[in-house]
């Protein structure tokens, strides 16, 4: 009986870590109505030194318009396979985009910071068009965007 | 008896001199009427210039490549609608396209759990 509580425990010990690791989270990214074409949306994560530490999400799958997203393409140099199995249709004016994904426990509290970089065909381009620190207080708190996004949230 | 045969003779010359001339024409526009006949049973060469017809439809098309050069540029704007860009050179440089999501797996940047793959939804 006692070995079987100190295995129970020893496994357990070693699965909640890794439960513990990531978490899912819903991204909320609400665009205004700026009036033009379908907004192409990058989300991208810097560490705490400001360095990019990759991507979230490519809202709009044609790569010709990437350099658009000017810090984002900066980054990356367009590089693709940054994006590969995280890229969807682009988003029209005053529609909601709801990324839900699983993030790893180390992006919050540590420094890093979610980006989104804009651009609307004809219209200007936005970089950096929302900055938010990825914390857990931050959670469920709209922030404005700079142009075309009404407000984006993340919650946990 | 000598008038007689006078006479005869200068008939015979004036139909012989009227005549061969026509019926040489008669001849020459039956043979002219035969040839469908001939076309249509398709042992005579000329029968294949039906096929050399369809052939220059070919040549008018190309010539319409070449001179109406408009509906083809079209078809190209569209199909190479990575193409069109203004100032777009992403794809002149080869760079593809991005896999959609659901397609493969999220790139292994360290920021994703081991859950889910990320989705996405507009509203």
């Amino acid at each position: 009986m006692k070995s079987l509580l100190v295995a129970l425990s020893l496994t357990t010990a070693l699965v909640m870590p890794a439960m513990a690791m990531a978490r899912p989270v819903t991204l909320t990214t609400t665009l205004s109505n700026y009036g033009g074409d379908g907004a192409y949306l990058a989300l991208y994560v810097t560490d705490a030194a400001g360095a990019y530490a990759g991507s979230l999400w490519m809202a709009g799958g044609k790569s010709k318009y990437y350099k658009h997203m000017t810090d984002w393409y900066r980054a990356t140099n367009g590089d693709t396979a940054q994006i590969d199995g995280i890229t969807g249709a682009s988003v029209g004016a005053g529609r909601t985009l709801d990324i839900s994904v699983d993030l790893s426990d180390a992006l919050f509290d540590a420094g890093y910071v979610l980006h989104i970089d804009a651009a609307v065909e004809n219209m200007r381009e936005s970089p950096k068009e929302v900055s938010i620190p990825l914390t857990t207080d931050g959670a469920g708190t709209p922030v404005k965007g700079r142009r075309y996004i009404a407000d984006f949230t993340y919650n946990m | 008896m000598r008038k007689t045969l006078t006479f005869l003779a200068a008939t015979t010359a004036i139909t012989a001199g009227i005549g061969l001339p026509a019926w040489s024409a008669v001849r020459a526009s039956m043979d002219q009427d035969s040839l469908p006949i001939a076309a249509a049973i398709g042992s005579e060469p000329r029968a294949m210039s039906l096929i050399f017809v369809s052939g220059n439809d070919d040549d008018d098309d190309e010539g319409e490549r070449s001179r109406g050069s408009r509906t083809s540029d079209d078809d190209d704007e569209e199909d190479d609608d990575d193409y069109d860009d203004d100032d777009g050179d992403a794809t002149c440089t080869g760079v593809g396209n991005p896999a959609p999501a659901g397609t493969m797996a999220p790139p292994q940047n360290g920021l994703f759990g081991n859950g889910a793959p990320p989705q996405a939804q507009v509203n």
